[in-house]
């Protein structure tokens, strides 16, 4: 069931269960859009997260004992199978070579897999966006494929370019912008996800699918990748 | 517009209260990491609370005002002079087109902060002039840009009294709220945590501060990555606590023992590596009647309207 525990002086954190389960991301942003309307004058700021959503007010207007009780409140009325919300299915396509996938030729050694069954693997299946963190755009996908996770670097990389793809454990996820990150990375897309462009705000929502495709090194060169 | 940058410095940024609604894009709060000094530096120039100032860490500074602006400097000393003069700081202060502004070396304190009447006009970037340069969100100032704010409504005589100013050389106290993973911990691990007095380490900057000192063994199965809010410690796989700041990543994986009051951090951001640190409990009673006090005086929240998500 739900528990709510403090987080800060002005913050609450709400657990919706204790272990990664592919329904609690859509249940915690139907249940942060409730929050949102209910209480739209109190809320700082919101953070869904797996199993999580931190939840921040303005103790200006209310305190910790009286708003822990409305969202205690909220949470008991609230069904999240009755509030039908849509998620979208997004696209990405990727360019699976040695020259950008920096780990990619190891994992292929160490899991004795040639480049295209583990291009097949990573390429078949749809990703759930589980969180949005680390940076903006960065979505956590999951759950990869069994055959190949992989855990993360022991000295993770200084700079990591924008695009990459990356895998770690059983969660993938590509680098919106230049970065330090200890992600193997697989691949790269030549899709621009920084906010250069405001838009890329709103690529990822937590319930969300990701699916990749694989692109040839030509494809992934023509529509502006660089190498 | 308003200043010329000469000399850009080490890490001198604009920033103001910070950016709200969005971390559920994955953002930083960002902001000043020094909410006292900030406040007090829009306060007694009139502005509102949310105004962008500019932060100078470390000095290395140097703007020439290009109109007649009244400007106000808090913060931590960083040799704070107009036309090569020592000029005061908590004080509001007339300047004229031409007056060369500089901070050149720390003195007492860390981070500097320059407020003008009315505020700096560089652009919004996701509801807040903050900058994040880990995220790729505006950039550091630097040499020749200039520094647009709006034009002063008129000279005022403003200051804060000496013995109200604060002293940074004091070794800091940090009060926690018992939050997150707090019950978790054992009381062995609770007694080395707040019985011993850590180090600011050199890795330290506008994400977390980690400190030094005796680590806390603590083993957890697993920990699910969930939500970090400003202030919250970390106990790292190595047992060390690391603080995490204005521009932490908004989610992360490792073990919380609570999270630092905001108000202690503001000192906290004005430590130099080596300084000592130690940790005492709060209740969120007191840190919600302290920090509503704070927000009362300064007027924090009072203007701002709920962005839509």
């Amino acid at each position: 069931m739900h528990k709510i525990i403090l987080a800060g002086e002005n913050s609450l954190l709400i657990y919706f269960g204790d272990k990664i389960d592919p329904e609690l991301p859509k249940n915690i942003a139907n249940f942060a859009n409730q929050l949102k309307n209910e209480f739209s004058e109190l809320i700082i700021n919101l953070t869904p997260s797996y199993t999580s959503l931190l939840v921040s007010y303005d103790l200006n207007k209310t305190s910790y004992p009286i708003f822990k009780s409305q969202v205690s409140t909220l949470l008991k009325q609230w069904t999240p199978a009755e509030v039908e919300q849509s998620f979208k299915v997004i696209h990405i396509p990727v360019y699976y070579g040695f020259e950008v996938g920096l780990d990619l030729e190891r994992l292929l050694a160490e899991k004795a897999l040639t480049l295209d069954e583990f291009i097949y693997i990573h390429t078949s299946q749809s990703y759930l966006v589980y969180a949005i963190g680390f940076s903006p755009v960065f979505a956590f996908l999951g759950e990869v494929d069994q055959q190949i996770q992989a855990p993360r670097l022991s000295t993770p990389r200084i700079k990591i370019p924008a695009g990459s793809v990356g895998i770690a454990d059983r969660q993938t996820a590509i680098y919106p912008t230049d970065s330090s990150g200890g992600w193997n990375i697989i691949g790269r897309t030549m899709l621009d996800l920084s906010l250069k462009n405001p838009d890329n705000l709103d690529k990822f929502k937590t319930g969300d699918q990701v699916e990749f495709y694989p692109i040839t090194r030509d494809e992934y060169l023509k529509y502006g990748g660089k190498l | 517009m308003s200043f010329k940058v000469i000399k850009p410095g080490f890490l001198t940024t604009i920033q103001d209260a910070g950016r709200f609604m969005h971390a559920i894009y994955g953002m930083s709060q960002s902001g000043v990491m020094d909410e006292h000094a900030f406040g007090w530096a829009n306060h007694l120039l009139g502005n509102d609370y949310t105004d962008a100032v500019l932060e100078i860490t470390f000095g290395g500074v140097e703007l020439e005002a290009l109109d007649e602006v009244v400007v106000c400097v808090c913060g931590a000393d960083l040799d704070f002079k107009i036309n090569a003069k020592i000029a005061p700081t908590w004080k509001s202060l007339q300047v004229q087109p031409t007056d060369i502004l500089s901070w050149s070396l720390p003195k007492h304190g860390v981070r500097s902060y320059l407020a003008v009447q009315g505020g700096f006009k560089t652009q919004t970037l996701f509801g807040s002039r903050s900058v994040n340069l880990r995220e790729h969100i505006g950039v550091k100032i630097t040499q020749d840009c200039v520094l647009a704010c709006a034009p002063s409504s008129g000279q005022l005589e403003s200051f804060m009294a000496p013995q109200y100013r604060p002293n940074y050389h004091q070794n800091v106290v940090l009060r926690l709220l018992p939050s997150y993973q707090y019950s978790e911990f054992s009381d062995a691990q609770k007694t080395l945590f707040f019985g011993q007095t850590y180090t600011v380490s050199n890795a330290n900057d506008r994400s977390g501060c980690r400190l030094k000192g005796v680590p806390i063994v603590f083993k957890r199965d697993k920990m699910i990555s969930e939500a970090m809010s400003y202030g919250s410690v970390e106990i790292a796989t190595d047992g060390l606590p690391i603080i995490l700041l204005k521009d932490a990543p908004s989610i992360g994986g490792y073990t919380k023992i609570g999270t630092v009051f905001s108000l202690d951090l503001a000192q906290l951001a004005q430590q130099q590596p080596t300084a000592k640190v130690r940790f005492e409990l709060m209740n969120i009673e007191q840190a919600q009647k302290e920090r509503l006090a704070f927000n009362q005086f300064f007027g924090v929240l009072e203007n701002s309207k709920p962005l839509k998500i």
